[in-house]
């Protein structure tokens, strides 16, 4: 007869067991030194002049080449990044910086105040023609009082001056005022050795438009002992499909922005890939154009109003009440967004949930249209473009199209190809309603520059003063509490008069390989290589 | 003969310039302003026109081309209005990856194609002759991104990832970069599926046409007169038949270059290489004039090029040909 195993002894040798086939929790989270990061583009970088390229690709490189003042952490701490610390006078209006005392640009010159001047006022200066310029209305200027200490003075108190310096869009990224005035703008756009210097964790090696980007180790980069990763390769894959098959089989790490849609499929296919996401901060709206060029020269500041849209009953009856934001919530997103009527998506800072005053009511839709004077007798006919960047925009449009025969109203969808779409809308063109995700927002001030009434990207085109008045108030409010209340205000202002019309939130993928290690996911914020190491 | 290639190096001038004057035009006719993208949010009107003025993108579309011809006699084809960066260096850069995939994709066209039309020709409707024209049949019929897409889920997520699925590894020696993959097994992974999906298409359709030329061939007088003299059949059909066979089927070759340049436009996109047709499509997309016209002038030169090869392969495939 065998001997039985008391459950004792059982379960003494599973945890032997067990002891001795997992290597020690501390072995697995040192991080290892060297490697290349394969990362993965969905779409080109435009160019390598950080202070006026567009785009978030271009944006995630400028993160790591450059440095800036400050970084934001995904729960919204700030911290130093060039700087060591800062301090704010009580009347909000004086910034003071001190900088850290090693950092170096990648030419070997010094991160000092001389430097941080030189980069903002180069943002400042017209001439730069960079699209941060806007934000830095409150700036009155930048001043040097010693090579570690630099104060930014303002005209008036500005709530999100960190927020911006740390994340809107690059956020500050500082430049090598030697290596500046050495290069031209031409040889930095194209990204020409020596001409893109930063004080980032890497520096730049190559830059083979269409084929690749590579970054390495900056070996004197401030923080001691980082990056960990030798190299950074940055490839454009612009199929979602090639790109999971080039996941799938491990030829890249990690995929900086994925398709919502198939994000199933990619779990599917790969069941250990780390999906990362959060809250929702980029508003996916069908933007309805208020005024037209009284004088039909586009951008002139002389306007009436829209044919259609003008009429506010209309928008209201079109936006308000005749979408229905759950079903196209459930249909474009697979129910991966939040319907979300308020301009502030549900992830930004001070966001506001104002469903309730857009329920879907298609008696109350037709009702209004009436009154506007549209029925069977004057059927109402609109145009509504999407844009080809993504699929997304297409379906939403063919939703809302459908949405619109139950109230009695014909969409006619004018599908276009991004570059067509901001001739449009930049323009002032022809256009009555859009389908479009636009720029992923950390606060609400930083939409001031695409729904203020003065703005070149406030494609509606409405011009009411009291929005400006608002967002300046929103703004110059240091007060956290009192800042909430004129953020609800704003919001539901947009909703009353919908010169902001949101669909949902737009949901932000990215994905890892479980090897890849140290990613701090922060949205389409902040994307930073320098903490990332490689378990393989 | 001499006269005969210089004649045709000089008549291929009028239609490369023929080709990149229409390109010219149309691009300028579609709607869409680089300018605006290049200043994206920080557009102005006034910034705008001083940006046009820089390009002379403010002058009449025939003064442009004019300037733009000027400029590309003296060696500058200009520069990419979005990323500043050389056209003729970007181009360079990605025509190895190109040539590469064309020539494969029309070598394995050529090894399916052959075999295939010999057999329907020789074996005339019996099952080996169906079955060729059936595969002819749905090979011209499915397009090249769907067959990319099969040849991904079968080799790169299916079989475990034998294939890779995007990139590109150079052959050894022609790394045009800095930075650059380069192997030669490396290579002929990466080009496979690529080279497959755009080859197979074209097979289809030399096995038609090779499979018409053939019957056509062996039932003349000549063909007869070789098989009376005792000649064997391997002889007749591949000494006499087949070059005479062939000599439409490299007609139709040529002529598929330009077909083989579309259809790269689309398999470089699917298999994220970086050859002249992702290159084209982005510059089609993105209103860059200049890198449009670069990638029009290669494209024309190298249909042009190889439409006067296979004029020139006529006389080898057929000694009765000569050109005065």
């Amino acid at each position: 007869m065998r001997p039985r195993l008391r459950p004792f002894g059982l379960a003494l040798l599973i945890a032997l067991a067990w002891l001795v086939a997992t290597p020690p929790p501390s072995d697995a989270q040192t991080p290892k030194r060297g490697g290349t990061l394969r990362v993965s583009y969905g779409n080109e970088v435009a160019n390598l002049d950080f202070h006026t390229a567009p785009g978030y690709e271009m944006m995630w490189v400028a993160m790591n080449i450059g440095c800036g003042l400050v970084n934001i952490t995904p729960d919204g701490k700030f911290v130093g990044d060039a700087a060591e610390s800062w301090t704010a006078s009580p009347d909000g209006l004086l910034y003071t910086f001190k900088l850290r005392k090693n950092v170096l640009f990648h030419d070997g010159t010094p991160v000092d105040a001389a430097a941080v001047k030189f980069s903002i006022d180069r943002l400042m200066d017209p001439a730069t023609k960079s699209g941060m310029r806007s934000f830095y209305e409150s700036v009155h200027s930048v001043e040097v009082v010693d090579p570690l200490t630099v104060q930014i003075r303002l005209k008036h108190p500005y709530a999100f001056l960190l927020h911006m310096l740390a994340a809107y869009r690059t956020g500050l990224v500082l430049y090598s005022p030697a290596a500046t005035q050495k290069y031209s703008l031409e040889d930095r756009k194209q990204g020409k050795p020596g001409a893109v210097i930063g004080c980032g964790p890497f520096k730049l090696v190559e830059w083979v438009k269409g084929s690749h980007l590579v970054m390495e180790r900056f070996d004197k980069y401030f923080v001691p002992g980082l990056p960990y990763l030798d190299r950074v390769m940055i490839r454009v894959i612009k199929d979602p499909v090639t790109e999971m098959a080039a996941f799938k089989a491990g030829e890249i790490d990690f995929i900086a922005s994925f398709s919502p849609e198939h994000v199933d499929t990619l779990k599917a296919q790969s069941p250990n890939a780390v999906i990362m996401t959060g809250k929702e901060t980029t508003p996916m709206l069908a933007a309805m154009k208020v005024t037209v060029p009284k004088d039909g020269k586009p951008m002139s500041k002389e306007r009436a109003p829209h044919p259609i849209f003008g009429d506010l009953r209309v928008r209201k009856a079109i936006g308000c009440y005749g979408i229905d934001r759950q079903e196209i919530v459930k249909i474009a997103f697979k129910g991966k967004a939040t319907p979300w009527v308020g301009m502030n998506p549900p992830g930004t800072l001070d966001t506001v949930d104002v469903n309730a005053l857009c329920p879907y009511d298609q008696a109350k839709a037709k009702a209004l249209l009436a009154e506007a004077g549209y029925g069977p007798a004057k059927p109402l006919t609109f145009e509504l473009m999407a844009d080809t960047e993504k699929s997304v925009f297409n379906v939403i449009a063919t939703v809302i199209k459908e949405q619109m025969t139950r109230i009695g109203v014909t969409a006619n969808i004018r599908l276009v190809d991004k570059v067509s779409w901001m001739n449009s809308t930049l323009q002032d063109g022809p256009w009555d309603m859009y389908v479009e995700d636009l720029l992923s927002l950390i606060t609400l001030d930083s939409n001031a520059y695409l729904s203020n009434s003065t703005s070149t990207w406030s494609h509606p085109r409405h011009n009411d003063k009291r929005v400006d008045e608002l967002y300046a108030r929103y703004a110059q409010e240091m007060d956290a509490t009192k800042r909430k209340a004129i953020a609800k205000e704003m919001q539901e202002f947009f909703v009353e008069n919908m010169y902001w019309n949101n669909i949902s939130g737009s949901p932000f993928y990215m994905v890892a390989q479980p090897w890849m290690k140290g990613y701090v996911y922060n949205a389409e914020f902040e994307v930073h290589y320098d903490k990332v190491w490689l378990d393989k | 003969m001499r006269v005969y290639i210089l004649r045709r190096l000089l008549e291929m001038i009028p239609t490369i310039l023929m080709i990149t004057l229409v390109v010219f035009v149309m691009m300028r006719s579609i709607p869409g302003d680089p300018v605006v993208a290049l200043l994206g949010d920080a557009y102005t009107e006034e910034d705008a026109e001083r940006i046009r003025a820089a390009y002379g993108l403010d002058q009449p579309v025939l003064v442009q081309y004019v300037i733009w011809l000027g400029k590309l006699v003296r060696g500058d084809w200009g520069a990419s209005i979005l990323s500043g960066r050389p056209v003729l260096s970007d181009v360079l850069v990605r025509l190895p990856v190109t040539l590469e995939l064309i020539l494969l994709s029309m070598g394995v066209a050529l090894v399916i194609a052959i075999p295939a039309g010999l057999i329907g020709a020789l074996r005339q409707n019996t099952w080996a002759d169906y079955t060729a024209t059936s595969v002819a049949m749905i090979g011209v019929s499915i397009p090249e991104f769907f067959i990319g897409v099969l040849l991904l889920l079968v080799f790169s997520i299916g079989l475990g990832g034998i294939l890779p699925s995007s990139g590109w590894v150079y052959l050894p020696g022609t790394c045009p970069t800095m930075v650059c993959g380069v192997s030669l097994w490396g290579n002929a992974q990466h080009v496979l599926m690529p080279a497959i999906a755009l080859g197979v298409g074209r097979a289809a359709i030399l096995t038609r046409l090779l499979r018409s030329s053939m019957l056509e061939v062996i039932r003349t007088e000549y063909v007869t007169t070789a098989r009376a003299k005792g000649l064997g059949e391997r002889p007749v059909v591949l000494k006499h038949a087949l070059k005479n066979a062939l000599i439409p089927t490299v007609t139709v070759m040529g002529l598929q270059v330009g077909f083989l340049i579309g259809g790269a436009i689309v398999v470089e996109t699917l298999f994220a290489m970086p050859g002249l047709g992702t290159f084209g499509i982005d510059a089609i997309i993105a209103r860059d004039y200049q890198q449009v016209q670069g990638f029009a002038l290669i494209t024309a030169f190298a249909f042009v090029a190889i439409n006067f090869l296979v004029d020139l392969t006529y006389t080898v495939l057929d000694p009765r040909i000569r050109y005065a």
